[in-house]
């Protein structure tokens, strides 16, 4: 028989239900956190329309605004080239250089599912509304806008035709597509504070209040809200000072993709010093010019950007890049070590830097990362170092006994060979 | 056994004594927690609003983490590669010292100084003094501009002022002077016949605070040179020195460092070194043989000496007064090597080398040991010159007096003649770069800049030269000496050009071989040396005809031996300090001296039987004249003598050296015309006060266990392993519980030879920098808490009156059953697959457990904040700024700079390791025998310390660790050390 009144039931249950929610929360959310990583390692425009870097140098070829007629032939124009869609994903994203002006759609008008009241229309029923109608219309609220916010956002906006055509030709995709999913966020910290309260409860209800007579779901509320606090702040502990996929903006908007992807630079080009070094080394103007010498335009916003290259070594003043990769002062890491006498690719550290508009740092750069490497990389025996020290792996490979010898175990977990 | 004691308490008692006095106290513990300037005890309350603050501190700080920027150069200099490190060849000058030296840089900053091996004179040593020069550079307390009446200037205006001034005196037939130490670079020295040229009438004079005056002027007498000879320690079976302390601050010490312990080699022929001297010197520590004499009787025994010698050359007779000591020996010795022997004296008395001269020249010395061909041109000054400056200067005669790198006000015993003839001169310049008592009475400033900053060159020794060049840029606004010169002689090169066209005009033609200047140049410039033709020595030395005027024994004069009641005092300059040009210098003031183990002061050293009579003890102060200064009893102290340091207490070398110790410059006198380092003394006074000493000695006591292992010549030829028979038993006894850990790829290893080592704390120094180890201070020091990384423990074994001593440096010993290991609760330290014994920082957090579990106390603890390392502020200790941002570019950024709470050691020089495995590897090959030095081996100037791989069977290593000799500390305790010592061989004289 039950000892308790059916309200009693109830009110025990109470907190079991809450408890049983913030599991679900929590969990949805860690996989959540995993998707979005995801997200971000796949789609960097993600990453990169948080950009609203103010561009800084002037530039007088772009000023110039020409009124075109409501009937204009411009405004007609129906197809598109790919290089004509990018640029106009990059003026709503405001990744184009326009002078002294700071032009972002997507700043105001949402490209995703927001979780949060938005006033401004998001790009959807922009692109909804002008669907079908001319170019010629959407220019008209962008240059001469007539409410009232409106004409405080959009003031002095100096938009060519073409733009504004361009703006309109990407905008409509989303017609088609629609916005962009996104799951409610729940932050941890939200999580934690409800499990600490509950905690909180649970406990003081055992010691002093003794409102729910069932001891035992008091203890299972404590015990697994303790266990949650204690889970998630030793994640978010562990998790200090890593920064996996940090991206942030950098002074100029070089794109990796660019160089490195469509050019095919080779990466020692400018990173030179790689292979004799413990830095690779962030490469000095001098050899910017190199190429920028000659090269002074961009398909899409390079101009500016190559102007700011070529404006920091008249002015003798060096570019201050933010550094992405970081290692603590106690751990010490040579390039040359990894890719001189390792045989390193870049690509095995630095991932697809090919593929990467805006760098982000690709591992978290913790210990573990490090050691799982060289515990399931191979040496290269050939090497004639190997040969004299290490005769005894060298013969029993050559023997067959052994079909690769990993680097863990020549030392390469040892504290030492890092931390000096 | 021989029983060894590290103090006097410890060898009366039994047991070995730990100073108890020199523990911190109970209360001072806690005050660890609160203001390091008051020391209060801390309440419970204090230690809750740290928590708190800590925690506080440490939340906030993980919120955000900075953002760093990356900045790369504008334009990237050709040769420079970021990260990689660029050795420059170049000299060390610095007044009488000098060395040849690599210096590395760092991205553009000096970082480290080594040994430039290809040099015939210092090859490839060092001393602690030009391992330390590096900070200098980085010294915010250098003048940092030109100056005029102490107010800064610009160079155009104060250049313009002093040449229309020099003019104008030139014009009126008035005297200018130009006073500098010793010259010995050739160019410098055309720089200043020009200058002399230009302005007629202008003189100048050369004076050296240590002063070698009458060694010149009696070889000028005895060989028609005024000038210092060539010694060859290498060449010499017997040494026999008279107060000279040629391995620790004699002359050429790095130079005399190398012949000599060339020559400690039990295994091939072994020198003699017999020491006849007061003070308890670095040399002495080494000799073979030490007989403990008064300076008034070096007189007497050196004519004892001349007489036996005499008798049996030349069969003549000469008078000698009877010897205070028997030196029978000593000249039978000599006679047995004639030739090959080496008779040598510190006295600045022209009779005494005089008598010296003569019996080197008895003996056929002069030509084998004895060389002229090379002099030495480090030391030319003579006192006399000086002092008639002083004279005229007193009397108004001199109108300007430009002084360079010299400190008369605080150098020159009578220093009150000086500067009351300083206010008499009309213009005074000072071209110093660092701030001294000379030139804050001077009108116009023009600093010179850091070695490091300069172009120059060296003719150490004739024939055999080096350059110098800059490894930076000019931190200051800063002009080096020959510059200015050259600037007011009214030329218009700069002094590089000068040097450049002098070394193409005079040098060129030494090396037919060259035809292209440039090439030339360059070629010299990347070697730093130039030494034509130094084959040729030897066979023009046989022509050189000695005795100019005949030698006449009976015009000694023999100074009536003071009452049995005066006491002598000797001044003698420490390993560390020198004069004390580098007295603004934290790593030369914490480099404990190699004999009485204490740092940051200068005391009186006085014999254990004569602090008996007197009721002294150590630290208590005495008052001599007007100084007081606490004593310090030093066995091996004459009786009747005491010795007291000079280069401390300055007052205006900068915040460091400021008031560190007691000037007693003053103290000294002259005996014609030379400047004496001796001094009488009629009675001791007590003030009754007490003075504590910042002594390394007693800290890291081995609790009387014997591990010096030391034997006589004679028994080593008999037994290789004589003196080391406990070695083979405990190899036979030793057993483990734990498996025996093999390390079949690389094991490195060192070995330390206790013969060669001569204690001069080198190795400290360059460990120091190479490792960026802190710089803890006076009080830190006297608490127990030094950080050196490598010391030099020093031992006495014999008479308490007359001990011998023996020198053992001691690094953490990379143990294969290391205890420290076992007790580390979160394995912050852990052996390596390559033997070496790793501690890593970031994961210690300080229980000290290691510490205490370490038999040889060679693991420190950064008890503050003392690099300001770590994220959380406060707590620093940094009274002698080290952590400034200018003292911080002498930093090594390969080595991790230690946070306050982490044990710190010896890596072995870890980082060279891997740099130089990395090398092989790139280059596909295996490793050189020697390719990877230690910072403590690099530049030992007596080779003692030999690292490598001790599986390596090829290696030098392997030969000596396979040797009768090799031992391991506290081998008993079953540690396995991979530092091997090998025995000290003595050569006793029987």
């Amino acid at each position: 028989m039950c000892k308790y009144s059916h309200e009693g039931k109830i009110k025990c249950l109470l907190p079991l239900i809450l408890l049983f929610f913030i599991v679900f929360l929590a969990l949805s959310n860690s996989l959540q956190a995993q998707n979005t990583t995801k997200a971000q390692v796949t789609d960097t425009s993600k990453v990169q329309h948080k950009d609203t870097t103010k561009a800084q140098l002037a530039d007088t070829s772009n000023d110039t605004l020409k009124h075109q007629l409501p009937d204009s032939l411009i405004y007609k124009k129906i197809i598109f080239t790919t290089e004509e869609f990018i640029r106009g994903e990059r003026l709503f994203y405001g990744l184009v250089y326009l002078g002294d002006q700071l032009v972002n759609c997507a700043a105001c008008h949402n490209t995703t599912v927001s979780d949060t009241l938005n006033w401004n229309p998001d790009a959807l029923e922009i692109s909804i509304k002008y669907l079908n109608k001319s170019a010629y219309d959407l220019s008209k609220v962008l240059l001469r806008p007539i409410g009232k916010t409106m004409k405080l956002v959009h003031k002095e906006f100096k938009l060519t035709a073409e733009d504004i055509v361009l703006i309109k030709a990407y905008m409509n995709k989303f017609e088609t597509i629609g916005l962009k999913q996104s799951k409610p966020v729940i932050t941890n910290l939200l999580l934690l504070i409800i499990a600490f309260i509950l905690f909180l409860v649970a406990t003081t209800d055992l010691i002093i209040k003794k409102i729910f007579k069932n001891r035992r779901i008091t203890w299972a509320v404590i015990t697994v809200t303790g266990v949650f606090i204690t889970w998630i702040l030793a994640v978010n502990a562990i998790a200090f000072g890593r920064s996996k996929g940090y991206a942030p903006a950098q002074p100029i908007k070089f794109s990796h993709a660019v160089h490195a992807g469509q050019n095919k630079t080779d990466c020692n080009y400018c990173h030179y010093t790689a292979k004799i070094s413990k830095t690779a080394g962030i490469p000095p103007g001098s050899i910017c010019l190199n190429c920028h010498f000659l090269v002074r335009n961009g398909t899409r916003s390079g101009t500016a950007e190559i102007a700011k290259v070529l404006g920091a070594i008249d002015q003798n003043k060096p570019v201050q890049w933010v550094r992405i990769y970081r290692l603590p002062d106690f751990v010490f890491f040579s390039h040359e070590q990894h890719v001189s006498a390792g045989g390193i690719n870049c690509e095995a550290c630095h991932g697809n830097v090919k593929e990467m508009n805006r760098l982000y740092q690709v591992p978290d750069l913790s210990m573990g990362w490090c050691i799982d490497c060289h515990k399931a990389r191979k040496v290269n025996l050939s090497n004639e170092y190997y040969k004299t020290y290490y005769p005894d792996f060298v013969s029993s490979f050559k023997a067959g006994k052994i079909d690769s010898v990993m680097i863990a175990s020549i030392g390469g977990k040892d504290c030492g060979k890092c931390h000096y | 056994m021989k029983k060894y004691w590290k103090d006097i308490e410890s060898l009366k008692s039994k047991k070995e004594v730990r100073s108890t006095e020199k523990k911190p106290e109970e209360n001072e513990l806690f005050a660890l927690l609160s203001d390091p300037g008051k020391i209060l005890p801390a309440s419970r309350r204090d230690f809750l609003k740290l928590c708190g603050f800590s925690i506080g501190a440490a939340a906030l700080a993980a919120c955000q983490s900075k953002v760093s920027k990356a900045v790369p150069y504008v334009i990237a200099p050709v040769e420079l590669t970021p990260g990689v490190a660029l050795y420059y060849a170049s000299s060390y000058i610095n007044g009488n010292d000098y060395c040849s030296i690599l210096v590395k840089t760092r991205d553009g900053r000096p970082i480290k100084i080594e040994g430039n091996p290809d040099s015939g004179v210092t090859r490839g040593g060092t001393s602690a003094r030009v391992q330390a020069s590096v900070l200098d550079l980085y010294d915010g307390g250098r003048l940092h501009g030109p100056m005029k009446d102490g107010i800064p200037s610009q160079w155009e205006l104060i250049d313009n002022e002093i040449i229309e001034k020099l003019n104008k005196i030139t014009e009126e037939k008035g005297t200018i002077v130009l006073l500098t130490p010793t010259i010995y670079s050739p160019s410098t020295e055309a720089v200043i016949s020009g200058f002399l040229k230009k302005f007629n009438g202008s003189e100048w004079v050369e004076y050296d605070a240590i002063s070698y005056s009458a060694m010149l002027e009696a070889n000028k007498i005895s060989f028609g040179k005024q000038v210092i000879p060539d010694y060859r320690f290498d060449k010499a079976d017997l040494v026999v020195s008279v107060g000279a302390d040629f391995l620790g601050t004699w002359l050429s010490p790095i130079e005399y460092t190398k012949q000599f312990s060339s020559r400690r080699d039990p295994e091939h022929d072994m020198n003699w070194l017999i020491q006849l001297e007061s003070n308890l010197s670095l040399t002495g520590s080494n000799a073979d043989k030490r007989i403990q004499i008064k300076p008034s009787q070096e007189t007497a025994i050196l004519l004892n000496i001349y007489k036996d010698i005499l008798r049996s050359v030349e069969n003549r007779n000469a008078n000698a007064p009877e010897s205070p000591v028997d030196v029978n020996e000593i000249s039978k010795k000599l006679l047995a090597s004639k030739g090959k022997s080496l008779l040598i004296s510190g006295s600045n008395s022209k009779q005494i080398q005089l008598l010296v001269n003569e019996i080197n020249r008895l003996l056929g010395n002069i030509g084998e040991t004895i060389l002229f061909n090379s002099y030495l041109r480090t030391h030319k000054a003579l006192d006399t010159s000086f002092k008639t400056l002083v004279k005229k200067m007193q009397k108004g005669a001199v109108n300007a007096l430009l002084v360079w790198n010299v400190n008369p006000a605080y150098t020159y015993f009578d220093r009150d003649a000086f500067t009351e003839g300083l206010k008499k001169v009309e213009l005074t310049v000072s071209l110093s770069g660092s701030p001294d008592e000379t030139n804050s009475s001077v009108k116009y400033l023009c600093p010179d800049s850091h070695y490091l900053e300069c172009w120059n060159d060296a003719e150490p020794k004739k024939g055999l030269f080096s350059l110098m060049q800059p490894a930076i840029n000019q931190i200051y606004d800063t002009r080096q000496m020959a510059d200015s010169l050259l600037k007011w002689t009214g030329s218009t090169t700069t002094f590089h050009d000068f040097m450049y066209g002098y070394w193409v005009e005079n040098l060129m033609k030494l090396e037919p071989a060259s035809h292209n200047p440039i090439t030339f140049f360059d070629s010299v410039l990347q070697k730093g040396i130039f030494e034509p033709g130094t084959s040729k020595t030897e066979i023009i030395e046989k022509h050189l005809t000695p005795g100019i005027l005949p030698f006449n024994s009976t015009s000694i004069k023999i100074s009536k031996g003071p009452t049995e009641k005066t006491l002598e005092i000797v001044f003698y300059e420490t390993v560390a300090l020198g004069e004390g040009r580098q007295a603004n210098n934290p790593w030369l003031q914490e480099l404990p001296d190699p004999v009485t183990r204490i740092c940051w002061d200068n005391y009186v050293s006085i014999s254990p039987a004569m602090a008996k009579e007197y009721d002294l003890k150590d630290c208590d102060v005495l008052k001599l004249g007007e100084t007081e200064i606490p004593v310090h009893i030093q066995p091996g102290q004459a009786y009747g003598t005491i010795g007291i340091a000079l280069g401390y207490g300055r007052l205006k070398c900068g915040k460091v050296g400021d008031r560190v110790g007691v000037d007693v410059w003053r103290m000294l006198s002259a005996e014609e015309g030379n400047i004496k380092n001796t001094g009488k003394l009629e009675k001791i006074e007590k003030t009754g006060k007490v003075y504590p000493f910042a002594q390394t000695q007693t800290h890291h006591s081995m609790e009387g266990r014997a591990f010096v292992r030391e034997a006589e010549l004679k028994e080593f030829r008999a037994n290789p392993a004589a003196g080391n028979e406990e070695h083979a038993y405990n190899l036979e006894h030793n057993k483990s519980l734990y498996k025996e850990r093999t390390y079949p790829h690389h094991h490195w290893g060192m070995a330390i030879d206790l013969s060669k080592c001569t204690g001069c704390g080198n190795c400290v120094i360059a460990c120091q920098a190479e490792n960026n180890v802190p710089v803890v201070g006076k009080e830190e020091v006297h608490r127990v808490h030094e950080m050196h990384w490598l010391r030099i423990d020093r031992y006495f074994t014999g008479e308490e009156d007359n001990p011998e001593v023996v020198f053992q440096p001691v690094l953490c010993q990379h143990c294969q059953n290391a205890p420290c290991e076992n007790v580390c609760p979160v394995a912050a330290t852990n052996h390596s697959s390559e033997g070496l014994n790793q501690m890593i920082y970031n994961r210690c957090f300080g229980t000290r457990y290691c510490n205490n579990n370490c038999p040889y106390k060679v693991r420190r603890f950064n008890w503050f904040n003392y690099s300001a390392a770590g994220t959380l502020t406060g707590n620093l200790r940094d009274k002698e700024e080290m952590t400034g941002d200018l003292r911080r570019m002498v930093l090594n950024p390969d080595v991790t700079i230690r946070a306050q709470g982490v044990i710190e050691k010896c890596s072995f020089c870890v980082q060279r390791i891997q740099a130089a495995k990395l090398k092989a590897k790139y280059e596909n090959r295996a490793l050189y025998d020697n390719e990877i030095q230690t910072a403590c081996s690099q530049s030992c100037p007596a080779n003692a310390i030999v690292f490598g791989d001790m599986n390596d069977k090829n290696s030098e290593l392997n030969r000596l660790i396979t040797s009768g000799r090799r031992y391991n500390l506290l081998e008993e305790l079953y540690t396995m050390p991979s530092v091997n010592y090998l025995t000290k061989i003595k050569n006793k004289i029987v």
